[in-house]
């Protein structure tokens, strides 16, 4: 065993419903097993993926969990948890990342203080708990994370290393996209070595974007390890109480639609109208209206009305929003930045109506409209009139 | 459930008299606004008289707000009144400003939007000393009695709250009224029809055309062919920096032979003499060359919307003795004459620049139209029911003498009593209809609004008929002979009006409101003693559509109005008799209701199940 | 400014965390010839999630008459942030965290300072404090959680709804929970207060009484007088004291730094598209037959 065995291993917080995992923990568990093989091999080490699951009647679901990739999963089945509360879920993974006895049922943990690197998804549930568990952890953590490398790092910081230049080794270099979509940032989390304020930061922990990551292949030859937990709860630490779970229908429906019709920033001569336009379009072709992130952000002073019905979240195509397949996509106005193309890359048939020729979108679709919405929208309306199949395909 | 002493139903200036009112009475009330801010739903011709009557008193808008002639915004001291007849390009034109002076301290022309929105200022302060206040975006949606004592009233935005009393002020089209089964809905024979527009004139432009004062106003009546022969008539008033120009008409007049509400404002900005008061210096926009590069066009695009912009706000404050004054001391430009060069010289780069075109032409800021009571046919006789009292248009209290109209300040009068009225009741402690209803009823009584309601008067008359004396008899005295001969008289005069008046107003009523004296009497006027007027250009009148995209609105994207009868003869007419084009008919002859460009008038109210939109929804005016 | 406070039981003391954060709304946004965020030229306005989070407090002031304060960790210029907050809550205390070793804080190190700074609030123990779901800019929304852990406040996210039982202590809130693959839930709980509210971006502030709407009037009219003279209310407190450890804040006490920041690169073209003129009817019309194509004649539900 190497030197630091201190922390160790890759845990990865699963979350699931109505006893299926959600695909992100299917997508962490994947990229956290291509992540790991590659440690392995180039470290000669054996650490593990382990998975963490919370919940009520989830042991046929951890079964499940090796089949994707887990070598151990931590199973804790308890009534208590049956639905995400904060407080308690994070009480509990935070002993469990403290467990050396947990450790021990699957690894050699003689000196196991901490994981080494720890995955959550980035969604309602996981930004807020991978939050509230690194701060119970005193550790670092970045958000929204859609490329993740290992490597070892030659690092020069003014406080981390007091300017001196010094390696890192098995650094785990998590890179997010900004608000643009055009930038990545890489976060590191790093131990501080300057001796004024020398501090070990482990997990090294992020949350993923669903969607971005593809997961393992089942493999029912996969064998591992699953282990029970038996939490210890405080009476305070239970005092969140659920009352009431109600699903709701969300005004968007995409999955119904054949066709999507999105669009960005483009609009901003004049929104009211262009959106119209597109609204119109959308209408001929009985086709869902999503946009592109920033125009979720509310950039541009409209009517009541049309803010409340298309710069919502909901609308929003993309890894921070829906990722979908119609069988035809028209994307207006849009750019084409790397977060929108990938929520929809997979539509059959994409068409593009964009001014500018050099949009990054244009290697993304079949067909690349140049031209400015207000005028070649009336012309598609026109056209699309026209050449209205007479016989009507029934829903 | 939360209780209230008071709640006022409908924040127009009826309304919020009334909380001034109960407020410096030291009573607790509130008013209840569907609008989402005071005065988004209100508007009106507009004049707002004060009152001088000969006998009895009325409570004039500036013995309710103090400091009203100083600090209240509104628009210009009525100091000129001419009525022309008109027929094509002739217009005769008498004098009538006594009889817009008879028996009025005065007359400003105003703008409700602005103009309520201070009322709500200084009645809602009132109000929230008191521990009441305004309360806006709500709609009132039912009222109902548990014990007699007192109405629950519920909303569609609010837990229901229980009041002592209520008072009324929602309206010509009064849900109250229609909720609570106090009266039936007006009919046509009982209503007005008016459609405005506002129109952009700068103040100095106003003032040298209509040959004013910076303290004075003109107010312009039509009437002959720019009716399109229906019973009422035009009329233009100057505001500070705008027009009000419109038409009011009999409905029953526009159910015989329905004309839609733009056609007949059309008609009248097409009267060459209204055509000549309303014209400006307008920019107008040349088509980009489309051979340019993207982004020329681009930045071509902008730099003339902007320059049009700078030109358009300077050249208003150029007109306006207050903007120059305050452009200057706050440093931008050392002297007026400096500002007319700036202006000059951005007028010059457009046209040289950018072949913008300076053309003669108008500019449409808003378009409107609203319902009128006409308090002769249809004011509540007994304005109350249990403990609710009825003011202003919700009592159909329109007082119409000849030419001129009165309604915002009959509810006002009618707003301090029942105030007062109400405030009695809080001090006894007893909302019976004997105590309260009926004292208000014959405060109402004592009103001279309801006087000039059920009767006519005889000094009015001879200003008529003084402002008439150039008129040939024989245009007359076809018609009216012996009448005119009894009134020229002023012994017989007072005989026969006393006369008249016991006979019944409304015995008159067919013989003055007639075509004849609306249109063809005028028509003769004009056609035997008119001038000639020529229009120096043609307006560019915009078209209905453009009209209704110009307003504002917050849809509510379900229908506020319910139509009835599909198939009558009446929603027929209401295809042609919306302002807004809400109503079309489709091919199997039913008529079908598009309720997104609703102003609320409430000219469909009659046979449909009407209702303004739920709180904040519905048309916002700028202006009113 | 100090208030003498009896709290009885049944008092209210409420905070808002918020950000200074660039206005990305259009004709305000600035971006670089590269795509990239104009600082200089952009104006910073009060973040747009932490404003609804003051409306959030500000309903708790409204329907319960809560005390609200409003506090930020930032250099001086984000005091716009809290008169604007202020105008927006009718904040009856107003905190500015600032000093020059708070520089270069991660989620972490800057959850450390609010933490102290919302324990320095006057008038008692703060029963609730509110955060916006994330920053427009920094857009982690790990911040609040945080701060909430390290305050040991009840967590509760995603929040569109909340109410308040003044007598038993407890707040009753509506979460709204997406999953990505799962259709949306809407969960109610029932916490006993103190807890941390991060609300959602839905959340919309509504009034259903008489008595409150009148209230909402009065705390507006209060809240624009004060806003005016935001200052007096208004405490700038450094690391003395806010009392905390310099290792925990700033660079020194951030486990996470920024590496690096580059443009992500052109993915390779997935798909060869054909470039047509937009205002050449024949392609058009060619376009909108592939287009009926796709839509499929052969797909019948």
């Amino acid at each position: 065993m190497k030197a630091s065995s201190k922390y160790q291993h890759l845990y990865v917080v699963v979350e699931h419903e109505d006893g299926m995992p959600v695909p992100v923990s299917l997508e962490m568990l994947g990229e956290a097993r291509r992540l790991m093989d590659g440690f392995n091999k180039k470290y000669s080490s054996d650490e593990k993926v382990v998975a963490v699951v919370l919940g009520h009647n989830v042991r046929k679901l951890c079964e499940e969990l090796i089949f994707y990739g887990a070598d151990a999963v931590i199973c804790v089945d308890s009534p208590e948890l049956q639905h995400r509360r904060n407080l308690i879920d994070t009480k509990v993974i935070s002993q469990i990342a403290r467990s050396r006895e947990l450790v021990a049922k699957f690894s050699n943990a003689s000196e196991f203080i901490k994981p080494r690197y720890m995955f959550f998804a980035a969604d309602s549930i996981g930004r807020h708990m991978s939050s509230t568990v690194l701060a119970e952890l005193e550790s670092g953590l970045a958000s929204d994370i859609n490329k993740l490398v290992i490597e070892d790092l030659e690092i020069k910081h003014e406080h981390k290393t007091k300017g001196q230049s010094m390696k890192y080794e098995k650094t785990l270099e998590m890179y997010r996209p900004d608000f643009s979509g055009f930038l990545w940032t890489t976060i590191l989390c790093l131990d501080n070595r300057n001796p004024a304020n020398e501090r070990e930061y482990h997990p090294q922990a992020c949350s993923i974007i669903p969607g971005v990551f593809a997961p393992s292949e089942r493999d029912t030859s996969r064998r591992g390890t699953v282990v029970e937990y038996i939490p210890e709860f405080d009476e305070k630490d239970l005092r969140v109480r659920v009352l009431d779970r109600k699903i709701v229908k969300s005004a968007v429906d995409f999955d119904s639609h054949k066709a999507v019709v999105s669009f960005g920033k483009g609009v901003k001569d004049s929104p009211e109208q262009n959106i119209k336009l597109i609204a119109e379009l959308a209408k001929e072709i009985e086709a869902e209206v999503g946009v592109s992130l920033p125009i979720s952000k509310k950039p541009f002073s409209v009517s009541e009305s049309t803010n409340s019905t298309y710069m919502i979240p909901d609308r929003v195509i993309g890894t921070s929003g829906r990722k979908i397949a119609p069988l035809l996509y028209i994307a207006v106005g849009i750019s084409g930045a790397m977060q929108h193309i990938a929520g929809m890359k997979e539509s059959g048939f994409i068409v593009a109506i964009n001014p500018d020729e050099n949009s990054p979108i244009k290697d993304e679709c079949d067909v690349f409209i140049k031209g400015r919405m207000e005028d070649v929208i009336p012309l598609l309306l026109e056209e699309l009139r026209k050449q209205r199949p007479t016989i009507e395909v029934k829903k | 459930m939360e209780h209230y002493d008071v709640a006022i139903i409908g924040g127009g200036s009826a309304g919020l008299a009334a909380l001034k009112r109960l407020s410096d009475l030291n009573k607790q009330a509130i008013l209840i606004e569907a609008g989402k801010k005071v005065g988004s739903k209100n508007i009106s011709g507009g004049i707002l008289y004060s009152k001088k009557p000969k006998h009895g008193k009325t409570y004039n808008v500036e013995d309710i707000y103090p400091g009203f002639l100083q600090d209240a915004p509104i628009e210009r001291k009525i100091t000129q009144y001419m009525l022309h007849a008109t027929s094509n390009d002739k217009i005769f034109t008498m004098d009538l400003t006594a009889a817009h002076e008879y028996q009025a301290n005065f007359g400003y022309s105003v703008l409700l939007n602005r103009l309520n929105r201070w009322f709500a200022k200084q009645a809602g302060e009132s109000a929230e000393r008191q521990g009441g206040g305004i309360v806006s975006g709500v709609h009132v949606r039912s009222l109902s009695w548990q014990d007699e004592k007192k109405v629950i009233i519920e909303t569609d935005e609010l837990e229901p709250f229980e009041a002592k009393a209520v008072i009324a002020a929602d309206g010509v089209n009064s849900e109250v009224a229609e909720m609570t089964g106090a009266r039936a809905k007006f009919t046509p024979e009982q209503l007005y029809q008016g459609v405005k527009v506002i129109v952009k004139l700068p103040e100095e432009i106003i003032e040298q055309r209509f040959g004013i004062g910076p303290d004075e106003g003109a107010a312009h009546l039509f009437a002959g062919d720019v009716t399109l022969n229906h019973i009422g008539g035009g009329f233009l008033y100057t505001n500070l920096d705008t027009l009000s120009v419109g038409a009011v008409y009999h409905y029953d007049s526009l159910m015989e032979r329905p004309s839609e509400p733009y056609t007949l404002i059309n008609t009248l900005l097409q009267n060459p003499l209204v055509t000549e008061f309303i014209k400006d210096q307008v920019a107008i926009k040349e088509e980009i060359d489309k051979n340019l590069p993207k982004e020329e066009q681009l930045r071509t695009r902008f730099a003339v919307s902007k320059l049009i912009k700078t030109w358009n706000e300077l050249r208003d404050i150029y007109y306006s003795r207050d903007g120059r004054k305050k452009l200057v001391e706050s440093g931008k430009y050392k002297s007026e004459e400096e500002i007319r060069a700036r202006l000059d010289y951005v007028q010059n780069e457009l046209a040289t620049k950018y072949d913008t075109k300076f053309v003669t032409d108008y500019i449409e800021l808003e378009y409107g139209a609203k319902l009128v009571p006409d308090g002769k046919r249809c004011a509540m006789k007994k304005p109350y029911y249990k403990n609710i009292l009825f003011i202003g248009d919700a009592a159909g209290r329109g007082v119409f003498i000849g030419p001129r109209i009165e309604g915002l300040n009959v509810g006002i009068d009618d707003a301090v009593r029942a105030a007062d009225a109400v405030a009695r009741s809080i001090d006894r402690n007893d909302f019976s209809t004997h105590y309260m209803g009926e004292f208000y009823s014959q405060s109402i009584e004592d009103s001279p609004y309801t006087r000039d309601m059920k009767e006519i008067d005889k000094d009015y008359l001879k200003i008529f008929l003084d402002a008439a004396r150039d008129v040939p008899k024989d245009i007359i005295g076809q018609r009216y002979g012996v009448v005119f001969k009894l009134m020229s008289s002023g012994t017989l005069r007072g005989l026969a009006v006393g006369f008249a008046n016991i006979l019944g107003y409304d015995r008159l009523l067919p013989l003055v409101e007639s075509e004849d004296t609306y249109v063809q009497v005028p028509i003769e006027l004009a056609e035997k003693m008119g001038r000639h007027v020529r229009a120096t250009y043609e307006p560019t009148i915009p078209t209905i559509a453009l009209r209704i995209a110009q307003l504002k609105y917050d849809d509510d994207r379900i229908s506020h109005i319910k139509v009835l009868h599909p198939n009558s003869e009446f929603m027929k007419k209401i295809v042609t008799l919306c302002p807004t084009l809400c109503y079309s008919m489709e091919r199997g002859g039913e008529v079908t209701l598009q309720h997104e460009a609703c102003i609320e008038c409430g000219t469909c109210a009659k046979e449909t199940e009407w209702h303004h939109p739920r709180g904040e929804k519905g048309v916002i005016y700028q202006y009113g | 400014m100090t208030t003498t406070t009896t709290t009885t039981t049944n008092d209210l003391n409420v905070a808002v965390i918020v950000k200074l954060e660039p206005d990305f709304s259009e004709g305000n946004v600035s971006y670089n010839a590269d795509g990239t965020l104009n600082r200089a030229e952009t104006k910073s306005i009060l973040g747009p999630h932490s404003a609804i989070a003051s409306s959030a407090a500000f309903y708790a002031k409204v329907k319960y008459g809560a005390r609200v304060a409003v506090g930020t960790m930032g250099p001086p210029i984000a005091e716009s942030a809290l008169q604007q907050a202020q105008l927006l809550c009718d904040a009856d205390e107003l905190h500015l965290y600032s000093d020059r070793i708070f520089a270069g804080a991660d989620t972490l190190a800057t959850a450390e300072v609010l933490r102290a700074g919302v324990s320095k609030v006057e008038g008692g123990k703060v029963n609730i404090v509110f955060s916006g779901h994330r920053a427009s800019d920094g857009e982690t929304g790990q911040t609040g959680p945080q701060t909430a852990w390290k305050l040991g406040y009840t967590f509760l996210g995603n929040v569109v709804d909340y109410n308040v039982d003044l007598e038993s202590r407890l707040v009753r809130a509506k979460r709204l929970i997406s999953l990505q693959g799962f259709y949306d839930i809407i969960e109610e709980v029932e916490a006993p207060l103190p807890v941390f509210i991060s609300i959602d971006p839905s959340y919309k502030a509504f009034f259903n009484t008489v008595s409150q709407r009148l209230a909402f009037e009065k705390y507006q009219k209060e809240a624009k007088l004060r806003a005016e003279n935001y200052k007096q209310f208004l405490k700038v407190l450094n690391t003395q004291q806010l009392g905390i450890d310099p290792k925990l804040v700033g660079l020194p006490g951030s486990p996470t730094i920024v590496y690096k920041v580059e443009r992500i690169p052109k993915a390779k073209a997935s798909r060869k598209a054909e470039v047509i003129d937009g205002a050449n009817g024949e392609q058009i019309a060619r376009v909108v037959s592939n287009m009926y194509e796709a839509l499929g004649g052969m797909v019948i539900k």
